[in-house]
């Protein structure tokens, strides 16, 4: 079988899949929203809810609701490790001019001559970079 | 190149060391056909269906069944046919089927979150099409479905929207993968650290209850391992001659990473030569490789006489010029003379209108003019007769010399002539003959001490070797200043970069003040635009400074500096027996010594001319650096705690809250039953060493007398599906659907009010 057929068989096969869906069924046209989008939506409604429940009963303390972002792990407790930004090994050293971490002299001399920009990339892997608004 | 060019040998000290494993990259699967659509799918109606959408794969089967009928990646690609102008969805392994729908494949996800609604009911479409699904207008089968922990209520909306309008099934159930994944593994009480492609989720349960208003998420899964795996290889090899996909990227994860059992240990030693000849991994992007012509012996003689033909033609044109000139110069030397020696006959008036006219000053100009021109021209006849080297001793017997010395008194006009143009001759043939002599007295000087140099080393070894390693060190010395006066040149506001504009400032100013300048040469040397006031050049020093404002990469210097120290390395290693080859300083930049070579080239030396090395890229920190985000979110800067760290709180402290005990925890049998069967799940386990690394870090934290178990699934990626499939048939069958939420619940209550049914699938209201 060549490709042209194969592929014809296949989307001749795949329109069929009408007969198994409702037929009644209103088609929405927005079909797509991002993650963010979603989880702003989400937080809106978490404090709609809050509100509708104080107005509702304004001297009960607010539920103890589970929600996605009550679930999220706090931060460590613990001292941060820190590691060459370059190499990855442990290290305490830090590059004055452009915070970069790095573990030795060797290093060092990448630190020191790299083009700006670069930096702020290496910096971007651990959420350290400049975010200009 | 430079670098190479004075290199001691080492190849005779190197032991022979075996070839590294090259490993290849894993591309996108290839697929040379659409799967077929069989009826081998034991699809009954009224039978639920499981489905597990997760975000690399999507799993869907009749429940009661073993393993998956359907197990695809999630990702669909929209085709359009233009000669039929049709247009369809690929989905799974069918976008791999022609690189032009290949181009367009999309993941419905982003994030966790389902996003592209009209992709996953096509990829809906695709599966029940597969499944057979044979009923018309609806979908008679309830539907398990996986979710995420504490979804957004949006999310659970969509889905069941999806499937009680669109396909009209008769009832749903939705439930977290690791819990499934945990009935599988006929879990009771227990801690379930369920992994999957987004997140990392910590959830005890107890009595098959599970305890979600304790259960926690990090926000790593193997997603953010990818991420932080592609930007490190892009970062670590920015001219990488091919780029690396998501397919590839996840696959180095799953075949090269490993969780270490002791990272803080291990990460010290990773780039450690004889760990990385255990560790590090080669891994080679297939290119088309390019032979370079050999040329024959033949061809390069051709070659080296073309280019000699070139040479020498280029050589006879410069003659040819120099020569025109030369005459061009001579004429207006005897022009300009002529002038002057009919000055004996004019009056003053008379001698300054000539000079004025000529386009002089005054006499002293035109003196000044013409003595340079005689000096320029005498340089210039040396040059010629210096290109003619080799024939001037027939040259010394062409002139017959005799006439010099006659009187001129005795002589003809003409004759006399011709004894001015054999004096300016011989004079030119002496003063080569005296540079000659110059130059061989110059060889013999060297030679001379060369000799007291050997003498001085056969007579006194040990003051040898100081002065040499003294001369050397301030060779060494010298080199490294320059270096960092460069390194500092780069720098705006350093000292040395502030001169360096004083002096480019001073040079531009009409009256130098800081140049050099011998104040006796001033006045007695002419310029070429006859500038009085222009000295600059008349002392030698003068040049200097630009080589001051060049900056100082001067590779000539460079070559210089190599080539001495090269020289006196070698004697040293020839003669002091302290002085091995370690100590040179080519060994001390020697790969084996260099942590940034070791970490982007592995453990053997680097050819840049070799087309398969330049192809290569090497994990070796990654290796268990990508694992350990899992346990430091901080190496990626997400700011949570890391497995164990959520462990340890988890089972000290929220644990006994939320059961209300206090005291002991060796006492309570509930945490006692949950602390033995810590359960690991999800993609992530599969690193190896998991299972021992929490072994460790949670008996780290334990008081000595409790105990506790972990264990792995049986397979950490199906059984989230196998759990549905079997609890979706025992429910059904057995239970009577009471985990399941029916149509008609959700035409009367929306699904605002959905009962849990032990997998997590809590309510939102």
């Amino acid at each position: 079988m060549d490709k042209e057929t194969a592929l014809n068989n296949y989307i001749k096969i795949f329109s069929t899949s009408e007969k198994f869906k409702n037929p009644r069924r209103t088609i929405k046209k927005v079909r797509y929203k991002g993650a963010r989008l979603v989880m702003n939506e989400e937080q809106r409604r978490l404090t709609q809810l809050q509100e509708d429940e104080k107005l509702k009963n304004p001297d009960k303390p607010p539920a103890d609701r589970v929600t996605y972002f009550s679930i999220a792990a706090p931060p460590s407790l613990k001292p941060i490790r820190t590691y060459c930004d370059v190499t990855g090994l442990p290290t305490n050293y830090k590059s004055p001019h452009n915070q970069i971490r790095y573990y030795n002299k060797e290093c060092y001399e990448i630190v020191r001559s790299m083009p700006s920009g670069v930096d702020q990339q290496y910096l971007s892997l651990r959420g350290a970079n400049v975010i200009l608004k | 190149m430079s670098e190479k060019l004075f290199s001691h040998n080492f190849a005779k000290i190197e032991e022979d060391l075996p070839p590294r494993k090259i490993y290849s990259f894993q591309d996108y699967p290839q697929s040379d056909s659409i799967k077929p659509f069989n009826n081998d799918s034991n699809y009954s109606q009224n039978t639920p269906i499981a489905i597990d959408f997760g975000k690399t794969y999507v799993r869907m089967g009749m429940a009661g069944t073993e393993n998956p009928y359907l197990n695809f990646p999630t990702l669909s690609a929209r085709y359009r046919d233009r000669k039929n102008n049709k247009s369809s969805t690929f989905i799974g392994y069918d976008v791999f089927y022609d690189s032009t729908i290949k181009a367009n494949m999309k993941n419905p996800h982003d994030g966790q979150m389902l996003t592209n609604w009209d992709a996953v009911e096509k990829i809906l479409d695709y599966s029940f099409l597969h499944l057979n699904v044979n009923s018309i207008n609806k979908i008679n089968n309830p539907i398990i479905f996986n979710e995420t922990l504490a979804t957004p209520l949006s999310q659970r909306q969509n889905l069941s929207e999806l499937f009680f309008e669109t396909y009209d099934i008769p009832s749903i159930a939705f439930g977290i993968d690791s819990l499934f994944s945990y009935y599988q593994n006929n879990g009771k009480s227990g801690l379930i650290i369920g992994t999957n492609h987004e997140s990392t989720s910590i959830i005890p349960i107890l009595n098959n209850n599970p305890l979600i208003n304790i259960t926690k998420r990090i926000n790593i899964g193997g997603h953010q391992l990818n991420d932080f795996l592609k930007c490190s290889i892009g970062l670590k090899y920015p001219y990488f001659p091919t780029r690396l996909n998501d397919w590839q990227i996840q696959n180095l994860i799953k075949d090269h990473c490993y969780i270490s059992k002791n990272f803080n240990n291990e990460i010290n030693h990773s780039l450690d030569l004889n760990y990385l000849e255990k560790n590090d991994i080669t891994i080679e992007a297939p290119f088309n490789e390019i032979l370079k012509e050999e040329k024959s012996d033949e061809q390069l003689k051709l070659d080296e006489i073309k280019r000699k033909e070139n040479i020498k033609k280029l050589q006879d044109q410069a003659k040819l010029k120099r020569l025109e000139k030369l005459q061009l110069k001579q004429k207006d030397f005897e022009y300009y003379s002529k002038i002057k020696d009919s000055f004996s006959t004019m009056s003053k008036r008379e001698i300054i209108d000539t000079i004025r006219e000529s386009g002089f000053d005054d006499e002293n100009d035109l003196n000044k003019y013409l003595l340079n021109l005689e000096k320029s021209l005498k340089k210039a006849k040396l040059l010629e007769t210096d290109d003619d080297d080799d024939n001037d001793d027939d040259e010394n017997n062409k002139y017959d010399f005799s006439i010099l010395d006659k009187p001129s008194s005795e002589l003809s006009p003409d004759e006399i002539k011709e004894k001015r143009r054999l004096r300016l001759i011989k004079s030119n043939i002496d003063s080569k003959l005296r540079a000659r002599k110059e130059k061989e007295e110059a060889i013999k000087e060297a030679e001379e001490i060369r000799q007291k140099d050997i003498e001085f080393r056969l007579n006194n070894l040990e003051s040898w070797i100081n002065n040499k390693r003294q001369l050397l060190d301030s060779v060494v010395k010298r080199r490294k200043e320059r270096l960092k006066l460069k390194n500092e040149l780069g720098d705006r506001k350093s000292r040395a970069s502030q001169q360096r504009m004083k002096n480019i400032a001073s040079l531009a100013d009409d009256a130098p003040i800081d140049l050099p300048i011998n104040n006796k040469r001033r006045h007695q040397t002419a310029t070429i635009d006859n500038d009085p006031n222009d000295t600059f050049g008349a002392n030698d020093d003068d040049w200097s400074i630009y080589r001051d404002i060049a900056g100082v990469d001067d590779e000539e210097l460079s070559a210089e500096e190599q080539e001495e120290i090269y020289l006196l390395e070698k004697q040293l290693l020839e003669f002091d027996p302290n002085f091995t080859i370690n100590d040179t300083q080519e060994r001390q930049f020697d790969y084996k010594n260099s942590i940034i070579h070791k970490y982007l080239r592995g453990p053997r030396d680097f050819d840049n001319e070799d087309q398969h090395q330049l192809h290569q890229i090497h994990l070796n920190v990654e290796r268990i650096r990508i694992p350990e985000i899992m346990f430091q979110p901080s190496i990626t800067g997400i700011d949570q705690a890391g497995i164990t760290e959520v462990v340890e709180d988890t089972l000290l402290r929220r644990l006994p809250q939320e059961l209300g005990f206090s005291g002991d925890i060796s006492d309570s049998n509930n945490i006692k039953e949950i602390f033995n069967d810590i359960f690991i799940t999800g993609g992530c386990a599969l690193f190896p060493n998991f299972q021992s690394r929490m072994t460790t870090d949670i008996r780290s934290f334990l008081p000595t007398n409790v105990s506790f178990n972990v264990r792995l699934a049986k397979d950490p990626i199906l059984d989230a599906w196998k759990g549905m499939s079997k609890w979706g048939y025992n429910d059904f069958t057995n239970n009577g659907s009471k985990g399941f939420w029916t149509k008609q619940q959700y035409n009367e209550l929306g699904i605002d009010y959905m009962t849990d049914n032990g997998f997590g699938c809590i309510n939102l209201k």
